[in-house]
């Protein structure tokens, strides 16, 4: 039995056993659960702590700003406090100095208002002093008056007494004129009746005659008057601009073609200064004043009729030429005034111009040729390209000295075209006259001599030099030298 | 050879056989003696020709110019030493010219001869022309050659 019960309890044991083992496993298991979740808790728990340390963290340094914040504000809660109680000390301070100049003020006023009262006093009192003044002249005028006029009615009286005896005297003496005169007075009545009469007679004959004039001088003046109608229609139909100024250059006639020609109606004009109407320009484009010019040149002679040129500007600013022919208006010896006549000379110049242009064009047309053949001619009688024979030579020269007179005569014709145009122009110079001629006789000695001519030349020792254009004065000589030689009969 | 070849001297005028001899050859001496150059600026060939002649017999250089316009670009280009100039010329007359040579740094200072026919109403143009000094005016047909030939010398203090 006892093994048996032995192997029971072995067995419950082993049963024990495996329960408690089991049961340890579950504890273990449920052990392990819980470790693993202790070692999370743990693990949560040190992340808290380490979340709670940074929170801690921030709030100090939250705390530290905070508190340096409280230290600021205090620092500046104190500086306030201090300006406040240094306000409320100054404000203090003005009040006081404002109650003190509010005390002065007022004693101010009082003192102002005080002298205000004296100085109306004074006024018064001045005013009344000057009343007082003024009551004691007037009584001190008044009785100086009282004591002249007293004086003067004593002298005034003795006066009317003496007036009174003279007056007696003069009343006798006009009586007895008064007579004298009243028989005078009769004598006149008599001869006034007689001149009164006489009067009549001649008043009716100057009626007459008066009546007479009147018709006569209405027929003159008629007469007159288509004259003078007459001469001004002749006047105002010249074919010239025509104008006439008084002494004083103000215009008082201006005929049809002036008003065309300056492109200016009568009404406009006249009336009116001629210089300041009609603006004339001279060659250069300056103004020209026709009155001044004009005073001089009849100052000068007092007949002179001047011509000269000047040029006109149109309204359209275009320019013409026109010759001014002034003549001044002479009345018992005394100038009245000027006549001036215009004419457009445009088509005169185009023509001047032209004939310039042919003339200098016609030079060198004419001399080109001439040269031509004087070069060649000249180089070939200078053996510039080889030698002649005598005939040849002869010849030659021949050609080359008509073609000199050919030149000499184009030369003379355009200096009688510059003397014809007003060009030619002298250049005066020194010149050594006897000289001159000296050189103009060397130079035709030849031709003296071949026609045997007997020739001398004579000449003042001290001839001197005298300002003539040599050329020119060459010339002369020339002429007369030649002409003399050519026309001597052989 | 390049004035020969420019045609500025008449190769027909100049030869070796005549009383001339030939345009190179003429070149050749010119470069030795160092020769005068003038600039001939002249519409009318024959007498242009005539000059071209002269200056040459009398051992000068010439440059040759039918117009004013031609004149100014071989001046200005070949520099001669001295200018003999017509005035009235096609294409570009003489005063153009001489306005223009003038207006040059080199131009300013050349002699310039004008040599024309022009005369007469024109006297107070000539004395605009004639301020330069160095600018003088001979009518053509009161000159001689030969006395052209002296003034140039002159001129050019030969």
């Amino acid at each position: 039995m006892k093994k048996k019960v032995i192997t029971s309890v072995s067995n419950e044991i082993i049963r024990n056993l495996k329960v408690l083992a089991k049961e340890k496993e579950v504890v273990r298991r449920k052990l392990e659960i819980t470790a693993k979740e202790l070692a999370e808790t743990a693990k949560k728990l040190a992340t808290t702590a380490r979340e709670r340390e940074i929170v801690r963290r921030k709030l100090e340094i939250t705390a530290k700003e905070l508190a340096a914040t409280a230290e600021k504000l205090a620092a500046t809660a104190k500086e306030k406090e201090v300006v406040r109680r240094k306000l409320e000390i100054t404000a203090e301070k003005l009040a006081v100095t404002a109650k003190e100049l509010a005390a002065t003020a007022k004693e101010k006023e009082v003192v102002r208002r005080k002298l205000e009262v004296t100085a109306a006093k004074l006024v018064v009192t001045a005013a009344k002093l000057a009343i007082t003044a003024g009551k004691l002249a007037v009584t001190a005028e008044e009785k100086e008056d009282v004591r002249r006029k007293l004086a003067v009615t004593a002298e005034e009286k003795e006066d009317v007494r003496r007036n009174l005896l003279v007056t007696a005297t003069k009343l006798a003496a006009t009586a007895e004129e008064r007579e004298s005169v009243r028989r005078k007075l009769a004598v006149t009545a008599k001869e006034k009746e007689d001149a009164r009469r006489k009067l009549a007679v001649i008043a009716k004959k100057l009626k007459k005659s008066h009546e007479t004039l009147e018709h006569k001088v209405l027929e003159r003046t008629k007469d007159l008057e288509m004259a003078r109608v007459k001469e001004e229609a002749i006047l105002l139909s010249i074919g010239d601009g025509l104008l006439v100024t008084d002494e004083k250059g103000i215009i008082i006639i201006m005929n049809k073609t002036a008003e065309k020609l300056f492109g200016k109606k009568r009404e406009e004009t006249i009336g009116k200064i001629f210089s300041d109407t009609i603006l004339l320009e001279n060659e250069k484009g300056f103004l020209v004043f026709l009155e001044q010019y004009q005073a001089k040149t009849i100052l000068d002679d007092n007949t002179t009729t001047s011509v000269s040129t000047y040029y006109y500007r149109r309204k359209d600013k275009t320019k013409f030429p026109m010759s001014v022919m002034a003549t001044p208006v002479i009345l018992k010896g005394k100038v009245i005034g000027a006549i001036k006549i215009f004419r457009d000379i445009t088509s005169e110049r185009e023509i001047d111009k032209a004939k310039t242009e042919f003339v200098s064009l016609a030079s060198h047309q004419l001399r080109t040729p001439l040269s031509t053949v004087n070069w060649y001619a000249e180089m070939l009688l200078a053996g510039d390209v080889g030698e002649l024979n005598d005939k040849q030579k002869k010849y030659l020269d021949e050609v080359y000295k008509s073609n000199q007179r050919m030149v000499e005569l184009v030369n003379a014709l355009l200096d009688v075209s510059s003397l014809e145009l007003g060009t030619f122009i002298v250049e005066p110079e020194s010149v050594d006259i006897s000289k001159l001629a000296q050189s103009v006789i060397d130079e035709q000695k030849p031709q003296i001599n071949i026609k045997k001519i007997s020739f001398s030349f004579s000449s003042e020792k001290n001839v001197g030099v005298i300002q003539a254009d040599p050329k020119h004065l060459r010339m002369v000589v020339q002429n007369i030298l030649s002409n003399a030689v050519k026309y001597t009969p052989d | 050879m390049e004035n020969y070849q420019k045609g500025f001297f008449a190769p027909s005028l100049f030869c070796c056989n005549g009383f001339r001899s030939c345009s190179a050859h003429v070149y050749r001496e010119n470069i030795i003696k160092k020769q005068k150059t003038i600039l001939i600026i002249e519409d009318e060939k024959s007498l242009r020709s005539a000059i071209v002649d002269i200056l040459h017999i009398k051992n000068f250089l010439s440059i040759e110019a039918r117009n004013g316009k031609e004149g100014v670009v071989l001046a200005l280009s070949k520099h001669p030493d001295l200018i003999l100039l017509d005035l009235i010329m096609p294409e570009m007359d003489g005063i153009t010219a001489l306005k223009n040579i003038r207006k040059d740094k080199w131009g300013e200072k050349v002699p310039i001869i004008i040599l024309t026919n022009l005369s007469g109403p024109n006297e107070q143009f000539v004395d605009d022309l004639l301020v330069h000094k160095l600018t003088h005016y001979l009518i053509k047909s009161d000159w001689k050659l030969h006395a052209i030939v002296k003034k140039i010398e002159e001129i050019l203090e030969i």
